[in-house]
């Protein structure tokens, strides 16, 4: 009795191949804008995201993946980045290294037919149809999303208690570098003039913000901010506020996003003054 | 109807800084029996949901709030001097939803599901405080369990999980486009 290769190609596969390289050519080219699905080379969210959009683009279902083509498109794919990070994108290459595995296991003769248990793409095809509830999900929440973001509530504003009626709490550094871009974006808004030709240093104006708050106790930083003469100045002391808070010179608090940062000296700060470490 | 209960809620609905939950309405107002609070609100929601109204009332993470209305959304920026919120990003989001129907949920396990290391996606959405460490789990290395939070249900404008598309809503949309393939 003679063995059947599953695989073998008839008319109807190689009918396939010759679509799967038109295909591959669309998707250097161009978005396939049927669907609205905007597709470059790297914007695949995995190999089996990566996966799902070939076999989407074949219109094949994926319980009958037609493993040689399926194969070779992901493989084209691969061979068109030019460089391959190991470190980010090995998930493609165990991806490609199961596609060749299975192929393989599909052309070995077998004494009978491999039952459906058995079937070696099983595993690739249960993985596929998770990955693809999960894409439906995500548009699904997308929606939700890009809706919820046009509703604004008043969270989103500050409080209107007074500030010693509030409880403070340290904001990171992270929260201060967001406060600070959202200052800037505002400050461009306003015309700022730029006067050239006034080099500020870091120990300088960290020098300055600490005899501030020696004198005065504590800092508005945004009003201290708006009071610079030019953006640099503005962004020197900026980075100089993150400086001492990074050597525990000053503590600065913030009672929401978006609000005023007050600074204060710290009472347990060391006694000298950092350095500003200059890249320039 | 009563209309004072309905203004008291109102009133309420206002002043809360967090979605304002049966709950706390409850606890505030004593006695009063939870249909009629449920009747008072109701209406009070219709008077809001008129068209030429800018605020509306939903339900959201199981409570109660004010918010603008999609429509007036340039208006708020322009008012407030800021940028278009922005969207997260679709490895963020794949996390999320894979976070949001199989948790509690390890980091391996999500990178089983999506196929791809997640490690940087979960470092974002905890920073976003769109998930939380609910402990670990007893398997080898002790792995960190990932939970989604209440900020999750607000971000999405969801009232609970129990409101997140279903499988069948799923597996419909799934039919559907397995028609249009074939």
């Amino acid at each position: 009795m003679e063995p059947e290769t599953p695989v073998a190609p008839d008319v109807q596969e190689v009918q396939e191949i010759q679509e799967a390289q038109e295909g591959t050519a669309a998707l250097q080219l161009s978005s396939p804008s049927e669907q609205g699905y905007q597709v470059k080379l790297e914007i695949f969210e995995g190999p089996l995201d990566l996966l799902l959009y070939l076999i989407r683009k074949k219109k094949i279902d994926i319980h009958d993946i037609p493993i040689a083509v399926i194969t070779r498109d992901y493989l084209e794919y691969l061979e068109r980045k030019d460089q391959i990070n190991l470190d980010r994108e090995a998930e493609f290459l165990f991806i490609a290294a199961l596609l060749i595995y299975i192929k393989s296991q599909m052309l070995l003769p077998r004494e009978q037919e491999v039952s459906e248990d058995e079937d070696p793409r099983r595993i690739l095809v249960d993985q596929l149809l998770e990955y693809q509830k999960v894409k439906i999900a995500c548009s699904m929440l997308r929606e939700k999303e890009e809706d919820q973001l046009l509703r604004w509530k008043r969270t989103f504003l500050p409080p209107v208690a007074k500030p010693d009626e509030l409880d403070l709490l340290e904001v990171s550094l992270f929260d201060l570098a967001e406060t600070f871009f959202l200052i800037m974006k505002r400050k461009e808004r306003e015309n700022f003039r730029v006067i050239k030709g006034k080099d500020v240093s870091v120990e300088e104006k960290i020098k300055e913000i600490v005899d501030y708050l020696e004198k005065n106790g504590q800092m508005d930083f945004l009003e201290y901010f708006s009071s610079q003469e030019t953006i640099e100045e503005a962004l020197v002391s900026f980075f100089c506020l993150l400086e001492l808070v990074k050597n525990h010179v000053v503590i600065a608090l913030q009672e929401q996003l978006f609000q005023t940062i007050r600074v204060w000296l710290r009472k347990d700060r060391p006694h000298h003054l950092p350095h500003g470490h200059s890249h320039e | 109807m009563n209309e004072q209960l309905k203004a008291i809620l109102e009133v309420l609905i206002f002043m809360s800084q967090d979605p304002l939950t049966m709950d706390k309405i409850k606890e505030v107002l004593g006695e009063v029996p939870e249909e009629e609070i449920n009747a008072a609100l109701e209406a009070l929601k219709q008077d809001y949901a008129a068209a030429d109204r800018g605020i509306q009332i939903i339900q959201s993470a199981g409570g109660y709030l004010f918010t603008t209305k999609p429509e007036h959304d340039q208006w708020v920026r322009r008012f407030l001097q800021v940028e278009k919120k922005t969207k997260l990003s679709s490895a963020a989001l794949e996390t999320l939803s894979i976070i949001a129907y199989h948790q509690p949920i390890t980091q391996a396990e999500i990178a089983a599901i999506r196929g791809v290391d997640s490690t940087y996606s979960v470092k974002t959405l905890l920073q976003k405080k769109l998930i939380k460490i609910v402990g670990r789990k007893k398997a080898p290395g002790n792995p960190l369990v990932y939970r989604t939070t209440e900020k999750f249900l607000q971000y999405f404008g969801l009232n609970s999980l129990d409101e997140l598309p279903k499988e069948e809503e799923i597996r419909k949309i799934l039919e559907e486009e397995k028609q249009t393939v074939s």
